[in-house]
C-alpha cells in the first residue's frame, strides 16, 4: 500500500470513484435504473396531477366567484356627489374588488328584472309611475362570503343608510352561502386527495428502492468483505438515488409544460371560456414547485436507500 | 502471524461451532484446515476476516488482538488480508479488471498505480487476454482467477482461500492449487479451508484437523486424516 497517499487527497480521489461507480451502476443496471426513475416519475405525476387539478377547481371558483355582483339601488333623491362618495367609501374596503356604477334607467330594468316574479312589486313601480330608482352601484368582492360584511358596512354607515333603497343581497344570500360551501368543501376534499396519494406514492418509492437494494444485497456484502467502508459501499446508491430523482424531476417538468400547452385550449372550451391559465400557474411557479419536488424525492430516495442498506451492510 | 487462543464461537441459542481452539500459523506457512462439513473449519476462516467475532477466546493477526475489532477497523484488516472464496465472490457487473481493481479503489490507491498493476497480476493468474470480460463471461475456474488477483493485487501478507476449488473440476482445482502453492513461494502465508482429501494429500504441508468444533489434530507435513 503506498504511504505516500495523503488522507485528503485519498479522500478527494474516493469520492470521485464513488461518483463513477453510481454513473457505471445506473447504466449497467439499465433496467433496474428505468424502473426505479419510472415510479418516481409516476409519484410525480400523481402530485402533478392533483397540483393541476386544484388550480383549475380555484380556477373555476374564483371564476364563478367573480360572476357574483351585488346590485345596490340608491333612491332617486340621491345626488351625484353622494353616489361617488358612496363608490369611494365601498372601495376603501379590503373586501371589495369593484364598484361600478349604473344609470337610473339600466337601474329600474335591472330592479324590474331582479323582482319579475314579485307582481306586487312591480304594481307599486306601475303606481309610483316613472322611475322611482336612482342610480345603483353594483359591488364585486374578493371572496363571496364577505358580501354580506360590505352590505351591513353600507347599511350601518349613517350618512348612506338614508340613501339606499335596496339591494339584492338578500336574494343572493342562499346561492352565495351555497357557492362559498361548495368552494371550500372542494379545497378541502383536494388537499384530502392530494395527501392521500401523495401518501401512497411514497409508499410505492419506499417499496421500489428497498427491492432495488435487496437485489444489490450480494454485491454490497462483496464490497464489504473486500475491504472497503460503509461510505464507499452506500456512496454509489445514495447517488444513484439523487440522480434518479433528477431525472425523473427534469422529465416530468417537461412532460408537464408539453401536456399542459397541448391540453389548456380543451380545458377552456371544458370549462366554458373559464381562463385556466395552468400554464401560466406553472412556468410562473415551477421553480418552487419542481424544486421541491426534486428535494422531496431526493430526500425520500436517499434515506429510504440509506436505511435498506444498514442491514446487508452488516458484513 | 495469525494466533488463536482458546477461541470458542457460540451460535444462539446453543450451537458452539467452535470450542477452545488454539493454534499459531507462522509467516509463510502454507496450512490447510479441514475438517467435515459442519466441523467449523469455515467459521475460523471467517474469523480472520472479521466476519465473524469470536464468543470467548483471542485472535492475534501479528500484533493486531482482533477479537473485539472495531466496525471502523474491519475494512482496515480486511484490506491487509486477500480472501477467496468458494463462490466466486465477483461483482458481477464489473469486469474482470474493475473486480480486480475494485480492492485497491477502496483503499484510495491512486489510478496509475491500478493501471500499473492490475494487468501485472491478471497476466499472472493466466487472464491478461480476458480482463475486459464481465464474470458471466468466464468459466469457474477463470472466475476463481480473478478471485485470486483481487485477494492477491494489494500483496497481502496472508491469504485466506475458503474451499477455492469446491466449485471446480479436477484441472481446474490443481490450476488454482499450484497457483497458491506459486503465491506462498513469494512468501505470502496461504490459510487452505478445504474438505478435499485429494487436494490436502498431494499438498504435503501443514494441517490443521477440525472435529466438532475442536482441534483433532495439527500436523506439520499431514494428510488428510478423516474418514
Amino acid at each position: 500500500m503506498p504511504s505516500e497517499v495523503s488522507i485528503p487527497c485519498r479522500n478527494m480521489r474516493s469520492f470521485f470513484r464513488v461518483i463513477r461507480f453510481a454513473l457505471q451502476g445506473t447504466f449497467r443496471n439499465f433496467w433496474l435504473s428505468f424502473v426505479t426513475t419510472s415510479v418516481f416519475l409516476l409519484t410525480l405525476l400523481t402530485v402533478n396531477s392533483l397540483i393541476a387539478l386544484n388550480v383549475m377547481a380555484d380556477g373555476a371558483i374564483a371564476s364563478l366567484e367573480d360572476r357574483v355582483r351585488i346590485d345596490v339601488y340608491f333612491t332617486s333623491n340621491t345626488s351625484e356627489d353622494m353616489l361617488k362618495s358612496a363608490r369611494g367609501y365601498l372601495l376603501g374596503l379590503t373586501q371589495v374588488k369593484t364598484v361600478d356604477e349604473i344609470p337610473e334607467e339600466e337601474a329600474l330594468a335591472a330592479f324590474k328584472q331582479e323582482h319579475q316574479d314579485d307582481p306586487l312589486v312591480l304594481a307599486a313601480l306601475d303606481e309610483v309611475g316613472g322611475n322611482p330608482i336612482g342610480n345603483a352601484l353594483r359591488i364585486s368582492a374578493h371572496n363571496a362570503e364577505d358580501f354580506g360584511f360590505i352590505i351591513e358596512v353600507l347599511n350601518s354607515s349613517p350618512e348612506y343608510s338614508p340613501y339606499i333603497k335596496d339591494s339584492n343581497f338578500s336574494d343572493s344570500t342562499t346561492a352565495i352561502e351555497t357557492l362559498s360551501a361548495f368552494t371550500e368543501r372542494v379545497r378541502i376534499g383536494g388537499y384530502a386527495l392530494a395527501g392521500f396519494f401523495a401518501f401512497i406514492s411514497v409508499l410505492i418509492v419506499l417499496n421500489t428502492i428497498r427491492v432495488a437494494i435487496y437485489v444489490h444485497r450480494e454485491e454490497i456484502a462483496i464490497m464489504k468483505l473486500v475491504g472497503a467502508t460503509d461510505w464507499f459501499v452506500r456512496g454509489p446508491f445514495l447517488i444513484e438515488a439523487t440522480l434518479f430523482a433528477f431525472i425523473a424531476t427534469v422529465v416530468m417538468a417537461g412532460v408537464t409544460y408539453a401536456a399542459l400547452t397541448a391540453a389548456e385550449p380543451h380545458l377552456m372550451t371544458f370549462f366554458t371560456g373559464v381562463d385556466v391559465a395552468l400554464v401560466d400557474y406553472f412556468v410562473a411557479h415551477g421553480a418552487v414547485i419542481f424544486g421541491a419536488q426534486f428535494v422531496s424525492l431526493m430526500l425520500l430516495g436517499v434515506l429510504t436507500t440509506w436505511f435498506a442498506m444498514r442491514r446487508y451492510l452488516r458484513v | 502471524m495469525i494466533t488463536f487462543k482458546n477461541v470458542t464461537k457460540l451460535y444462539k441459542p446453543d450451537t458452539h461451532a467452535l470450542s477452545g481452539v488454539s493454534f499459531d500459523i507462522k509467516p509463510g506457512e502454507f496450512v490447510s484446515i479441514t475438517g467435515q462439513s459442519g466441523s467449523g473449519k469455515s467459521t475460523i476462516a471467517k474469523l480472520i476476516f472479521a466476519e465473524e467475532r469470536p464468543s470467548s477466546g483471542h485472535i492475534h493477526i501479528g500484533d493486531w488482538d482482533i477479537s473485539k475489532i472495531s466496525m471502523a477497523d474491519i475494512p482496515v484488516l480486511r484490506r491487509q488480508i486477500g480472501v477467496v472464496f468458494q463462490d466466486f465472490k465477483l461483482l458481477p457487473k464489473k469486469t474482470a479488471y474493475e473486480n480486480v481493481a475494485f480492492a485497491l479503489e477502496v483503499a484510495g490507491v491512486p489510478t496509475r498505480r491500478i493501471r500499473e498493476v492490475v494487468p501485472q497480476v491478471l497476466k499472472i493468474v493466466g487472464l491478461g487476454e480476458k480482463a475486459h470480460r464481465y464474470p458471466r463471461q468466464l468459466s469457474g475456474g477463470e472466475q476463481q482467477r480473478v478471485s485470486i488477483a483481487r485477494a492477491l493485487v494489494h500483496r497481502p501478507k496472508i491469504i485466506v482461500a475458503d474451499e477455492p476449488t469446491g466449485n471446480l473440476d479436477a484441472i481446474n482445482a490443481r490450476e488454482i492449487m499450484e497457483l497458491l502453492k506459486r503465491i506462498n513461494d513469494f512468501g505470502t502465508t496461504v490459510v487452505l479451508v478445504t474438505h478435499d482429501r485429494d487436494i490436502v494429500n498431494a499438498l504435503r504441508r501443514r494441517v490443521i484437523t477440525i472435529r466438532d468444533g475442536r482441534v483433532a489434530g495439527d500436523a506439520e507435513r499431514g494428510k488428510y486424516s478423516l474418514s
